[in-house]
């Protein structure tokens, strides 16, 4: 165990380095970055405080700062947009709380190699905005584009929602200055790394620092892939009598090889009871409609009209009807902002009470999607049978490739945190094992795109990944030998008993 | 009583904390500081509530704010769910509320203090040096106004003692049009400058004088050019006095918009420069003005007029707002600067806008001509300074 008290003088080391506004030791300052999104019990907020914060502005002061936390023992938690759904951006043991959002500069735009490198505190709308003066765009967008930042992207190895057609941040990250929990600096990539898409020389070390949840150092700057903005974008939305009838769709869409094709989407009956609650898309819609499916293309005009036309045709033979234009480029438009509202928490009794959003993530080939969706449901409703405090949201399946093959499998639970108490809590962290043990138990992994971290899932990583488990120990101990990098997570302390 | 009001508001924030609000933020863009997120502002009423946080712990945040409102535009909870449930997101309000909270409890930003009492004592903002209710006036020098009538002309502190070249254009502009006000008979500061910053009961004070003065001369109408006083007038005074407030008030903005339309002014006079627009945060966010603007510089002949859509310009601020300007000008500074750099990536030379409090800081920067549009527009009819 590492945890200690910060004493003074840490605090002025870290304020000679870093300078003295970017050393923050207020408890508000300390308490807005013990928290994620995720729910959790509200009375024990303040045991995840870090002991102090601070925000570099530069590599050179990132490698610092955890030098000298290396020396002295102390946690370091990378922080970046504190958006993750794993708590991975949240210290469990205090310490000192990195928040890098200040290295946020686009450093180049290379127009030749089509590639940009930024700091990792920026977000990938803003720097969309700037990248369209080009005509080109960096497609990472996730539920979260608008406060998702690339660091975040980096340690969660995040996934994207038109990553069937341009990749997930693991393909559009190319390289990235990686600090070590040592404060050594190194650039991870293919090979050399830099610009470079594609090498054989040596280990393939970029995944290795993706998707760490900061257990293993922090990314600082990245280059990325850059594409042509897309001309023309066409998301059609189909309504089904069934779940049955839509699965087959997406599945025919999925597997249909359109090159333009981004993304398809799948939402099941309970969704669309959600929806029908307070959306005016669905509302109207009559109670026939049990089942959506949409689909996503996206490229030049010319293209993308004659894959959607594939696509209409391919849906129609199975049965969709067709939800018509506004609704198909409204639900599109707006999927960021849709992707929780706390008002649409509803207690047994149909009373509206704000919950947060939890969405587990894993990641299930076509074949077993109906059956994890019913075993998930039955755990829904098994917490909701127990308590108010949980409200089953319903069900998406989202394509992770373009070929069809399996899918980022979320179910939404509906969590009123503000009645989050340690029975129910218990009652969380059991049922997430559970969930995570169902993903498993069909050939599925536990998370597609947030991690595998939280209480409760992580207890069935080193079943997941079996041997693989024990190679993580054995990186873990050799790259962080005092434990300081983000301590506690995915039961890492294993790695130094 | 704080906590009751604002618990419920600060759970719906909490529970979502998808932070949307943050990159649109322009103090946030600026400081990349989380502790100052209007997430952080809603969070910090749950740690109140918890017993985690006193309002002396977390007062000098709330600072941090220009009230622009991006972020309750941005908020997921307000953009679906806003009407369907009557609970739209109100982060400028807690920010005033925290802000009164802090005052009430005796903690001061010594700045805004300093600001109020002279405001206090002059009855007007300390914009510059020598500001007295003598002179409030002075403005209207040479142009023959009256003052009194059913219609008046409130004009806000910055434009009465600072940027006078603008209230004296829109007076020509009317004056050309035919219509008919006047000035007040003895205007005071609107008040919402130190409602913003907590000062809430002489906020009030300064609203219940100017309401007497105009019920007791006839004022049925006010005239508004600066959107802050707009943002007053329909939001503050109606809370205050209720039914008791049967003022009409007008922007002048739409006032000229509609004289346009209607041939009433016709601008003719060709204004070669290459401009864009800066959306007022207080139009464009807070009450969603934006077309008439645009159909103003439209108007003018020989305008080269590059716009940039309202929806991006959420992102955008001139940092002079919600007292920001007083307590942290550097702040000011930085936001001025990035929303100037925006404008000259698109090569224009000159930055247009609508309100007489961004003119200041954004002029400072010292890279782009800034000029308001009434102005603007006054040159195109004819009526220029001249």
């Amino acid at each position: 165990m590492t945890a200690v008290a910060l004493s003074d003088p840490v605090v002025g080391e870290l304020r000679r380095i870093l300078g003295e506004p970017y050393v923050l030791t207020g408890k508000a300052d300390r308490l807005n970055r013990a928290r994620v999104p995720a729910p959790f019990p509200v009375h024990r907020w303040a045991e995840r405080m870090p002991d102090v914060v601070v925000m570099p502005a530069s590599t050179e002061e990132v490698a610092e700062v955890v030098a000298l936390a290396n020396r002295l023992r102390i946690p370091v938690v990378p922080r970046d947009g504190g958006t993750g759904l794993t708590d991975g951006a949240v210290p469990l043991r205090g310490g000192i709380l990195l928040d890098v959002k200040r290295i946020n500069q686009i450093k180049e735009i290379d127009l030749v190699n089509r590639t940009c490198t930024v700091g990792t505190g920026i977000n990938a709308l803003k720097l969309n905005e700037v990248l369209a003066a080009h005509d080109l765009f960096y497609p990472d967008d996730p539920a979260s584009y608008p406060c998702s930042l690339v660091g975040g992207r980096i340690g969660t190895s995040g996934w994207s929602l038109i990553g069937s057609r341009y990749g997930h941040t693991r393909d559009l990250v190319l390289s990235f200055d990686h600090v070590l929990p040592t404060g050594k600096v190194i650039h991870v990539g293919d090979g050399i790394g830099g610009k470079i898409t594609k090498s054989s020389s040596g280990y393939q070390l970029k995944h290795l620092f993706m998707g760490h949840q900061g257990t293993l150092g922090v990314a600082t700057e990245a280059t990325l892939k850059l594409f042509p903005k897309p001309e023309a974008e066409f998301s059609p939305f189909w309504a089904f009598e069934d779940y049955d009838s839509a699965y087959r769709a997406v599945g025919a869409l999925a597997r249909a090889g359109v090159a333009t094709f981004a993304a398809a989407v799948l939402f099941d009956e309970w969704k669309v009871d959600y929806l029908r609650r307070d959306d005016e898309a669905y509302i109207p819609q009559p109670s026939s409609v049990k089942a959506l499916v949409c689909a996503a293309l996206y490229g030049y005009d010319d293209e993308v009209r004659a894959g959607g036309r594939r696509l209409m045709r391919i849906a129609r033979d199975l049965g969709a009807r067709y939800l018509g234009d506004e609704i198909s480029q409204g639900d599109w438009a707006a999927r960021h902002d849709r992707y929780a509202t706390p008002l649409h928490g509803r207690t047994r009794a149909g009373q509206v009470v704000p919950m947060s959003w939890h969405c587990e993530d894993a990641s299930i080939t076509y074949a077993n999607l109906p059956a994890v969706r019913l075993a998930w449901h039955e755990i829904a409703a098994e917490l909701r049978r127990t308590s108010d405090v949980f409200d089953d949201w319903g069900m998406f399946a989202y394509t992770n490739g373009s070929t069809g093959a399996d899918y980022l499998t979320e179910i939404d639970i509906g969590i009123w945190e503000r009645r989050l108490d340690d029975a129910s809590w218990a009652a969380w962290v059991k049922a997430k094992r559970d969930l995570a043990a169902v993903a498993l138990r069909h050939g599925g992994s536990i998370s597609a795109c947030h991690g595998s971290c939280r209480e409760g899932e992580v207890d069935l990583v080193p079943e997941e990944l079996g041997g693989g488990y024990d190679i993580m120990l054995a990186v873990k101990r050799e790259l962080d030998p005092n434990n300081i990098m983000n301590p506690g997570k995915y039961l890492l302390d294993r790695a130094y008993s | 009583m704080f906590l009751e009001e604002w618990r419920d508001a600060a759970y719906n924030c909490f529970s979502s904390g998808h932070k949307f609000c943050r990159e649109v933020c322009p103090v946030m863009q600026v400081t990349r500081n989380e502790s100052w997120s209007p997430t952080a502002f809603h969070a910090n009423v749950v740690a109140m509530e918890k017993g985690e946080l006193e309002v002396s712990d977390v007062a000098a945040d709330y600072v941090n704010c220009t009230g622009c409102g991006a972020c309750e535009l941005r908020c997921p909870n307000s953009l679906f769910t806003g009407d369907f449930y009557r609970f739209r997101t109100r982060t400028v309000d807690l920010v005033k509320a925290m802000r009164g909270l802090a005052v009430s409890e005796g903690v001061h930003q010594p700045g805004w203090q300093r600001w109020n009492r002279l405001t206090d004592q002059n009855s007007h903002e300390p914009v510059l040096d020598g500001v007295s209710q003598e002179r409030v006036r002075d403005w209207a020098d040479g142009l023959d106004l009256p003052v009194g009538g059913e219609t008046i002309l409130f004009v806000d502190c910055e434009a009465a003692f600072h940027r006078t070249s603008l209230p004296r254009a829109v007076a020509r502009m009317l004056n050309l049009a035919g219509y008919t006000f006047g000035l007040m008979n003895e205007q005071w500061c609107c008040g919402g400058p130190a409602a913003e910053m907590g000062y809430g009961e002489q906020a009030q004070r300064f609203a219940r004088h100017n309401l007497d003065d105009w019920r007791a001369h006839g004022v049925r109408r006010v005239l508004v050019l600066d959107p802050h006083d707009y943002i007053t007038f329909t939001e503050d005074y109606p809370r205050y006095f209720g039914e008791e407030f049967d003022i009409e008030v007008v922007l002048v903005i739409e006032l000229l918009a509609s004289m346009v339309r209607e041939g009433v002014l016709t601008p003719h006079v060709p204004v070669e420069r290459s401009v864009t627009y800066h959306d007022p945060c207080r139009l464009n966010k807070r009450k969603g003005i934006w077309q008439e603007p645009r159909e103003l510089l439209r108007s003018i002949p020989g305008l080269d007029f590059r716009d940039v859509d309202r929806v991006t310009q959420w992102s955008s601020c001139s940092g002079a707002g919600g007292g920001l300007a007083i307590e942290k000008p550097e702040l000011t500074a930085k936001i001025s600067a990035a929303r100037v750099d925006k404008a000259l990536e698109l090569g224009v030379d000159t930055l247009v806008t609508a309100c007489p409090w961004a003119e200041r800081p954004l002029s400072e920067v010292g890279t782009i001509g800034v000029v308001d549009l009434h102005e603007l527009l006054a040159e195109s009819l004819g009526v220029g300074e001249p």
